[in-house]
């Protein structure tokens, strides 16, 4: 079988999902990491056009990308184009008989699905669905290129969200900190993001406090926001409404610190703190801090 | 401005999802159905344009089963101003749903077509790329804002840290995120105006649509991993001792500090 990754950067650096498909896609067969250039940034229409050319040219059987915000744009374009078989967001997939059999989830992540996707096929697999073994080798993608300058759809400009520094990406953090109503308003979010500092963690939010506009968007967990699977997830002042749980009860172990013990996110908690955010938050985020300086 | 927004029938959002018996569907028995929630947001988008512009056109279109009819009905009854319905079996596959709305489109000419980036059962996303790449026009997904600017409209797309902002002129096709308000309720005259709107129905075979995309089958589906039995600690005062003891927990026992 001979596999197309297209591989993805942030901040110039080759993102993780990338390195972590490329250790796992010798698994299938002959593999080749491309990258598209000749643009500033992700152009939905060129890229998918060089990326489905190439596809095309190299005789690929499946094509490969991570489950980002570029990468399933990508990904659906490039199987439309091609009119190759399609599953997006793949947690893990393996190559049987000519075909894939992939999981994904579904339903908001209520259901976990086994696909039989026959090949030619694009993928989308999702970041930390494959760990990425100690001592993978370097990966050097080839370039492929793409060319913008005819299409009607320009970039424009650039609009930054007003948010406190930069933090590790939400989809792709191993420790979350989310907040919700229960944090009382905007202003206490530096309980969140003092933890979350202390952490190396992004930070969340339900949907609650993203549509009262204490946080931007792009923070909003669960359905109709991000679905993540970090190694720890702590939520502050999150009741659990069933579209929360849906986009982050896969995460490996989840904390919740709640002042209501009946609150429906104790369910599914591996640890839960019944008692105040407001008091135990700040304490434990010095208890943290000793943790980490004594383990290091 | 015309709008033409393609939307699908899902589950709703609060619906406690069960496997059923034969391991490989959900149980839809007795369950509430809704717009899937980012066509939802489509919606809202487009009827904001209408909000402010009186000339602006908004028309639903779903390919589905005859149920999916509820949902162009509440979408009339939100404000929109007509409906279609494509009659298709529930297991339609995604290319093929692209080519039927392809050939709606062609024939009600609209200025943008908005879909919601996924629909919330399959969560695949494919749809709206496709659709895209059937009418050879351009698609920017994750929008949160259509606004009239460049030679066309200025496309808002939600990604890490801001918003790029793109802009194209008239066709083209946006996948929609969020919008700036909540979705609204339709209101009673809304309601009653809806419940006499005529929603003509077609299928693919009228449409010139031979279902031919490759078939990706379910073979098995499953909750996710039950959770529960966690360590509740409780705060007796001493919220240091328990901030303490929930950090060594995390060290020693979980291992993830």
């Amino acid at each position: 079988m001979k596999i197309l990754i297209v591989a993805e950067r942030r901040d110039g650096e080759l993102r993780r999902v990338t390195l972590e498909i490329a250790a796992k896609a010798t698994a299938f067969g002959d593999a080749e990491v491309v990258e598209v250039t000749g643009t500033d940034r992700y152009h939905p229409v060129a890229h998918a056009k060089a990326v489905a050319d190439h596809a095309k040219s190299s005789g690929a059987d499946v094509v490969l990308a991570g489950a980002t915000l570029n990468g399933r744009d990508l990904a659906a374009r490039v199987a439309a184009k091609l009119s190759w078989a399609y599953a997006a967001d793949c947690t893990d997939a393996s190559a049987k008989d000519g075909a894939f059999l992939v999981k994904r989830p579904m339903y908001a992540g209520k259901v976990r699905a086994t696909l039989r996707v026959p090949t030619p096929a694009v993928l989308s697999i999702r970041p930390g669905a494959w760990t990425l073994p100690s001592g993978a080798g370097d990966v050097k993608p080839t370039a492929i290129a793409a060319d913008a300058s005819g299409e009607a759809l320009k970039f424009a400009r650039f609009e930054p969200t007003a948010t406190s520094g930069k933090r590790v990406s939400l989809s792709e953090a191993r420790v979350i900190v989310s907040g919700g109503r229960g944090l009382k308003g905007p202003e206490n979010w530096k309980l969140v993001e003092e933890l979350a500092d202390v952490l190396g963690a992004a930070t969340g939010a339900s949907r609650a406090v993203t549509d009262a506009g204490w946080r931007p968007n792009e923070e909003q967990v669960g359905q109709t926001g991000k679905t993540v699977t970090p190694d720890l997830y702590i939520a502050l002042g999150i009741s659990g409404a069933i579209q929360h749980l849906a986009g982050m009860t896969s995460s490996k172990v989840i904390v919740a610190v709640n002042k209501d013990p009946d609150a429906d996110i104790f369910k599914i908690a591996d640890y839960g703190v019944v008692g105040d955010v407001f008091e135990f938050v700040p304490a434990f985020t010095e208890a943290v801090k000793k943790t980490k300086a004594g383990a290091s | 401005m015309k709008f033409l927004v393609c939307l699908k029938q899902v589950p709703d959002s609060t619906v406690r999802t069960k496997v059923a018996s034969d391991g490989k569907s959900i149980v839809t028995e007795g369950i509430t159905w809704s717009i899937s929630p980012y066509d939802e947001y489509a919606i809202e988008v487009a009827l904001e344009h209408k909000d402010s512009d009186a000339s602006t056109t908004v028309s639903v279109v779903t390919v589905g089963p005859q149920r999916s009819r509820d949902a162009l009905r509440q979408a009339l009854a939100m404000g929109c101003d007509d409906a279609t319905l494509v009659t298709a079996d529930d297991k339609v596959a995604g290319l093929d749903v692209a080519k039927a709305l392809a050939a709606i489109v062609k024939d009600a000419k609209p200025d943008l077509v908005l879909c919601g980036k996924q629909a919330s059962d399959d969560d695949q996303g494919l749809v709206g790329p496709a659709l895209a790449e059937a009418l050879g026009w351009p698609h920017v997904g994750m929008l949160t804002k259509v606004a009239a600017g460049g030679d066309g409209v200025e496309l808002w797309r939600e990604i890490e840290g801001g918003h790029e902002v793109w802009t194209a002129p008239l066709p083209v096709v946006g996948l929609v995120h969020k919008s700036a308000k909540e979705p609204r309720y339709p209101s009673l005259p809304g309601i009653m105006k809806a419940k006499k709107k005529e929603i003509p129905e077609k299928d693919l075979a009228g449409l010139g649509v031979t279902p031919s995309a490759p078939r990706v089958e379910i073979i098995a589906m499953e909750p996710p991993p039950q959770r529960g039995g966690g360590k509740i600690l409780k705060a007796d005062g001493d919220v240091k001792a328990l901030a303490a003891e929930l950090a060594r927990l995390l060290h020693e026992e979980a291992k993830v500090l």
